[in-house]
């Protein structure tokens, strides 16, 4: 019997171990109710415990060289390469001056938007708060689109946030460390988004192939879907907020897998193959956060105060046409107070229109401004000669001032 | 086939290395595995904790020893990815135990073997992952054979330039 366990030794441990990792992996897939194998979504305490060590081993050296990298790239980028960052930078503030306005023009939209909403019972989350996270790492794995990023549980992350950049969406969290995270990103074979194409508004569930590009599967063969058509989230998954880019329309091909399905590929906003930087999404609510609004009420009064210069424009130029238009009214070198209208001492007045044959309450110098009669002021009964009609008299006898027109 | 066969004193030599080395090669291949996609994007075709498993089998010419550190190394590959934890780690045990095997009957000396050799292997690690995927594990997860060949051709790559320098650095007597 020894010699058995020393002949077959190296047989016995690679079968001994063999058997184990089975046995583990058994454990950690079920059915579901469809029938087909699938991974829990969240790690078992033992597994959880191999990822914590795996990564407690990992992530340091990775950090430090993350840093070392990063200070090489601040260095030449902060200090050596600054030749054209004044005229950027005049850029940048005349598009923030620009995308102000735009803001605040769309701002009464999504007022009206939100006082709908409530009307309607449906209340949107906005993006209230964000954290800010470095990538340090990948999984290594060709089949595992994930990602590592350096802020964790300490940073107040937790499982099924969403992770986005200014482009668009980048995955979800998946499982969260002491100081770092696991992000599963949208070209996973695994991981699924709700989107909705903004032209047609076809929806579908958005998920990654085995080239590692976004697909959204499972719809029914549409001709109006065309490439170039963009493709936001739905809001429906419960982990991204609605209308945040996800890419452009790829390509549209038949599903190999079910008659009269299609596959549209996506090509992701967001550059899923060189992230530097993230954003977590902790916190969504149904109002604005403080920064935004404080951003908002800025345009706001930008926009007033280009509103109120570009009507004092808009007035100016409209007397200068009027001026080009009536050049024997106004003398273009003539200060207002003396132009001919208002100079009392011109000698030759400007001639009022005769008074009409049969007054009404509609006849000048019968009315007051607000169209109501005034008072005294009755219509004269109609005579057949042409003379003028009887004015009333003020209470010194005087006749009715003319009104100038 | 005598370039082949194990035939000399020398070939049968078990290569030893300074402890440090057992510890920071497996870890550097890793942490560069973890890090360097980042760099590469898409185009990050290679294993390295393969590369060095079978490295070390090949040395250390004992079955046992591969087998484990090929279970070792596998294991921590699973645990960085969201994948679960032993699909790696059954292939690279399979591995180390036969690339240790094959380096009791052949010339591991020969670099053109060693390229041969571990291209094979890593086509065989491929499909051992893709097999416990979809028989053991019966998950339905889409495989790319064009990019695990161009995987065994950056192993292969890679082997020439990492075996040499790894090699400097046994214990000779």
């Amino acid at each position: 019997m020894e010699s058995f366990f020393v002949r077959y030794r190296n047989l016995l441990v690679l079968l001994a171990l063999l058997a184990a990792q089975i046995v583990g992996l058994a454990m950690q897939v079920h059915q579901s109710d469809t029938g087909q194998m699938s991974l829990d979504p969240r790690d078992s305490g033992g597994v959880r415990l191999i990822r914590l060590w795996a990564y407690a081993v990992v992530a340091p050296p990775e950090r430090l060289m993350h840093a070392c990298g990063a200070g090489l790239s601040g260095l030449w980028t902060n200090y050596i390469d600054l030749r054209n960052a004044r005229t950027q930078n005049q850029e940048l503030q005349q598009t923030i001056d620009r995308l102000r306005l735009e803001q605040a023009a769309l701002l009464e939209d999504a007022r009206q938007g939100q006082r709908l909403q409530e009307l309607l019972g449906f209340q949107e989350k906005y993006i209230y708060k964000t954290v800010a996270a470095q990538v340090i790492g990948t999984s290594g794995n060709e089949q595992s689109h994930v990602l590592v990023i350096d802020k964790g549980r300490n940073a107040g992350l937790e499982h099924d946030m969403a992770v986005i950049t200014a482009d668009g969406i980048v995955g979800k969290v998946r499982d969260v460390f002491p100081y770092s995270a696991q992000i599963l990103l949208i070209n996973d074979q695994t991981s699924g988004a709700g989107v909705i194409l903004e032209s047609t508004r076809v929806r579908g569930v958005l998920r990654g192939n085995a080239a590692g590009q976004p697909v959204i599967v499972g719809l029914i063969a549409d001709s109006r879907i065309q490439p170039g058509e963009r493709v936001l989230t739905a809001g429906g998954d419960e982990i991204f907020p609605r209308g945040l880019p996800v890419g452009v329309v790829d390509k549209v091909v038949r599903d190999p897998d079910q008659d009269g399905f299609i596959r549209v590929l996506v090509k992701p906003a967001a550059h899923l193959n060189r992230l530097d930087e993230v954003l977590v999404i902790t916190s969504t609510q149904p109002r604005f956060p403080p920064d935004q609004s404080a951003d908002m009420a800025t345009s706001e009064a930008e926009k007033g105060a280009e509103v109120e210069q570009q009507l004092d424009e808009a007035q100016k130029k409209a007397a200068e046409i009027m001026a080009e238009r009536l050049p024997g009214l106004l003398e273009p070198n003539v200060p207002a107070d003396q132009q001919p209208l208002n100079d009392s001492s011109n000698p030759t007045p400007v001639a009022h229109p005769p008074m009409p044959l049969h007054p009404d309450r509609f006849t000048p110098g019968t009315t007051d401004q607000n169209g109501l009669p005034v008072p005294g002021a009755q219509t004269a009964p109609a005579t057949n000669d042409n003379s003028a009609p009887a004015k009333p008299a003020d209470s010194n006898g005087n006749p009715p001032p003319q009104r100038e027109r | 086939m005598a370039v082949l066969m194990t035939d000399t004193r020398r070939d049968l030599e078990i290569r030893r290395y300074p402890l440090l080395v057992y510890a920071l090669a497996p870890l550097a291949a890793l942490v560069l595995q973890a890090w360097l996609p980042r760099v590469l994007g898409r185009f990050a075709w290679f294993d390295l904790p393969l590369v060095i498993t079978v490295y070390f089998a090949l040395g250390r010419r004992n079955p046992i020893q591969g087998a484990v550190m090929g279970c070792v190394l596998g294991l921590f590959e699973d645990a960085l990815t969201h994948h679960a934890i032993g699909i790696n780690g059954v292939a690279k045990t399979v591995v180390g135990f036969l690339a240790a095997s094959l380096g009791v009957r052949i010339d591991v000396e020969n670099s053109m073997i060693r390229v041969i050799l571990i291209f094979l292997l890593s086509l065989l690690s491929s499909g051992l992952v893709i097999f416990v995927n979809r028989f053991l594990l019966g998950l339905t997860l889409s495989t790319n054979w064009l990019v695990e060949v161009y995987a065994a051709v950056g192993n292969s790559a890679i082997a020439l330039v990492t075996f040499p320098f790894l090699d400097r650095l046994q214990v000779r007597d």
